[in-house]
């Protein structure tokens, strides 16, 4: 009897564990944090709310959060209407189907660091070969990583190829749902396709949409890698993202209390725009 | 059962722990994990355990990180440092001095005079702590200089060395070249990093900043020091090199180095660009030599440059640091500073180096060390502030507006930088 009692316990104990110290424990520390000052070396030491009114006068990390929104502004919508087309195309019968359902989803699986150390050569201002090829056909170089103006679209194309395969399957497991018969009904009665398309495809897949957009925004909001390795947030802090900036808080100056703070609000931030998402898009449809 | 394996979990934790406590006898010394030091500290540590059998030290390389920083972070909090360390950058020592983790070597018996012998006053005055105290040993230095391309300087037709900021811009109206016609440069006067990240300015405006300034300082008293022509000058004269297209704004990670592939004439660089172009040159007259920073038109006297030093500390968890420092004295003295050169072609950091008759046959053999061995006399490291890295940081901040893009002028840009710089150390003394 006694033995039973412990059973269930032990069950779900590899969980628990794994929860205590790797979610409860970070965030309480995080939290405890929050209204301290400690460079990792150095005693703790209590400083009430001063990285909170730290981080609302700091005109950078404002900065790096309009720097991640004018990436998820042209990243989410490019995200959505190429998956979305390239799922549609791959969910007809064509050939060599399974070869380029494999080719898209190919960049999802390879390290970020290597596809983006690749597009880096490939968006060099002198060398890149992009910019080779237009020059060969009478256009002149675009600064794709130099200009403060393009860097970051130049990332979040770049971010958009790399992910656009988990998205594709994604939809296509969608596409997939959608019952054949309302299609046959839509033909009978004379729609075309963008009328198909517009008035059973898109209600009928609402909830992938709504899916696809909220992981895109989560995985938007934690753009590192990309502006990491091809411009270390230049040029002009131009592509300085949120979770650059709290990296760069923490271990480069080991401001462990701020990046803490930063981290907190960020992650709520993150929290009030899916909520704001669920309401705009998620139908009942 | 149960029972049995517990026992045995227990006598393996036992067990485990009991090696660990075994290992702790003697010191600990943690070497950097380039192969041919490790080569340098074995030879010293198996000489000084073979005629101190009652002081032994246990030679391991850094362990493996992302970098030597983080480790020793790690094992500064986890209070797992190691008693001696060598190869810690000089910019790291105030932190951790602040917070008490390292041994104020100058309480040492005989450290201060070795010390002054072995490097000069000068060096001595440059790496006492803001609290009087010294918490390393001064061992190598990387003097920064100018690579230059000798068959390049022929093809403009002179064979003097532009040393000044005139001739080098004039130089640089000269070498710039179309050379395919695609109405775009392809031939550059000089490349240096155009990365935002702090220590790519010790590169660039760090060591010019010295070269101008004899050695100037950026934090002096706790505030910012450098809001001064030198730095302005600095500034305009980089800025200048970028609006007349004798410089890249490209990043090069991943790329071909561009002095190898000759597109480049000149480059800020140290004494390990020699081994590297000898390794990588692409054709055997691959011909190049060095010479000082630049510096500015009415600039007279010995050219300084940054030193680029990293140091030997004994953490505050070493047991017997009079020990510790015994040991130091033997890789650090005279026939062991020749050792270290011969094993790892790096300068170690001793004063007129060339000129004493130990070290002649390696320089012989090696000539183009000679120019930083020369260059090592008017040398300087870092100034000891615990927030250096962000002072860095903030001047690479108004480098990139000012230097690369043009968007500020040097004037503005390094006093912005000077402004900045004082409200982080004033915050950072609250």
């Amino acid at each position: 009897m006694k033995k039973n009692k412990w059973l269930p316990y032990l069950f779900v104990a590899p969980y628990l564990i794994h929860f205590v110290v790797f979610v409860a424990f970070p965030v309480c520390f995080s939290l405890f944090l929050t209204f301290h000052k400690w460079n990792i070396i150095s005693p703790v030491e209590f400083v009430g709310t001063t990285n909170y009114s730290r981080m609302f006068n700091d005109r950078m990390f404002w900065k790096a959060i309009l720097n991640t929104l004018k990436f998820l502004v042209i990243h989410i919508p490019l995200q959505l209407i190429f998956a979305l087309a390239l799922a549609e195309f791959l969910n007809r019968k064509i050939k060599l189907q399974g070869f380029y359902r494999a080719a898209f989803f190919l960049p999802v699986i390879v390290s970020g660091v290597v596809v983006t150390i690749l597009w880096q050569q490939l968006l060099a201002f002198d060398s890149g070969i992009i910019n080779r090829l237009l020059v060969n056909i009478g256009f002149g170089k675009v600064g794709w990583l130099v200009d403060p103006d393009i860097a970051m679209g130049s990332i979040a194309v770049m971010a958009t190829w790399k992910n656009v395969g988990l998205y594709v399957i994604l939809f296509l497991v969608g596409l997939q749902t959608v019952p054949p018969s309302y299609y046959e009904a839509a033909e009978i009665e004379g729609a075309s396709h963008w009328q198909k398309f517009r008035h059973i495809t898109l209600p009928l897949i609402n909830p992938t949409i709504f899916m696809v957009v909220i992981l895109s925004t989560i995985g938007g909001f934690s753009l590192f890698i990309e502006p990491y390795i091809m411009t270390g947030g230049g040029p002009l802090n131009s592509t300085l993202s949120s979770v650059l900036y709290i990296y760069k808080q923490a271990f480069q100056y080991y401001h462990m209390g701020y990046s803490a703070t930063l981290g907190f609000f960020f992650a709520l931030l993150i929290l009030s725009v899916i909520i704001i998402q669920k309401k705009y898009i998620e139908t009942n449809d | 059962m149960s029972n049995k394996i517990l026992l045995a979990f227990i006598v393996l934790i036992f067990f485990s722990c009991e090696r660990s406590v075994s290992e702790q006898n003697g010191l600990l010394f943690w070497s950097s994990n380039n192969n041919r030091e490790i080569e340098f500290a074995k030879e010293f540590t198996e000489k000084w355990n073979k005629e101190h059998p009652n002081q032994m030290v246990r030679l391991q390389p850094v362990p493996e990180g992302q970098s030597s920083e983080e480790v020793i972070l790690a094992a500064v909090v986890g209070k797992t440092t190691p008693d001696i360390y060598a190869n810690m950058w000089q910019g790291s020592v105030e932190m951790y001095a602040k917070a008490g983790v390292l041994i104020a070597l100058d309480s040492l018996e005989g450290f201060t005079e070795f010390i002054t012998e072995r490097c000069g006053k000068e060096t001595v005055k440059e790496i006492t702590s803001s609290d009087g105290h010294i918490y390393q040993v001064p061992w190598k230095i990387n003097p920064i200089m100018t690579i230059y391309n000798r068959t390049f300087l022929s093809k403009i037709g002179t064979t003097e060395v532009p040393l000044t900021y005139s001739e080098y811009l004039a130089a640089g109206e000269k070498v710039k070249e179309d050379s395919d016609n695609d109405g775009y440069i392809d031939k550059w006067l000089g490349y240096t990093s155009v990365k935002v990240i702090w220590y790519e300015r010790f590169f660039n405006f760090y060591s010019l900043y010295i070269a101008a300034s004899d050695g100037g300082s950026l934090v002096k008293n706790n505030k910012a020091a450098f809001n001064n022509e030198h730095a302005v000058n600095v500034f305009r004269f980089l800025q200048k090199l970028y609006i007349n297209q004798y410089y890249s704004r490209e990043r090069l990670s991943a790329a071909q180095d561009p002095f190898i592939a000759e597109k480049v004439m000149t480059k800020w660089t140290g004494p390990w660009e020699i081994e590297h172009s000898e390794k990588f040159k692409t054709r055997e007259d691959f011909d190049f030599d060095f010479s000082p920073m630049h510096v500015p038109d009415d600039h007279t006297g010995p050219v300084y440059t940054y030193a680029d030093p990293k140091n030997i500390v004994i953490f505050n968890t070493c047991e017997n640091p009079q020990v510790a420092w015994n040991f130091i004295k033997t890789m650090i003295n005279r026939e062991g500073d020749k050792v270290f050169l011969e094993t790892s072609g790096q300068l170690p950091r001793r004063q007129q180096l060339e000129k004493d008759s130990l070290f002649s046959d390696y320089f012989l053999k090696n000539p183009k060390v000679v120019k930083f061995a020369k260059q090592a006399n008017y040398v300087k490291g870092v100034d000891n502030c615990e927030v250096i890295v962000e002072v860095f940081d903030i001047i690479s901040q108004e480098y990139e507006a000012c230097v690369i893009y043009n968007k500020k002028s040097p004037e503005k840009a390094i006093e912005d930088a000077a402004r900045a710089v004082n409200v982080l150390l004033g915050n950072n003394e609250s």
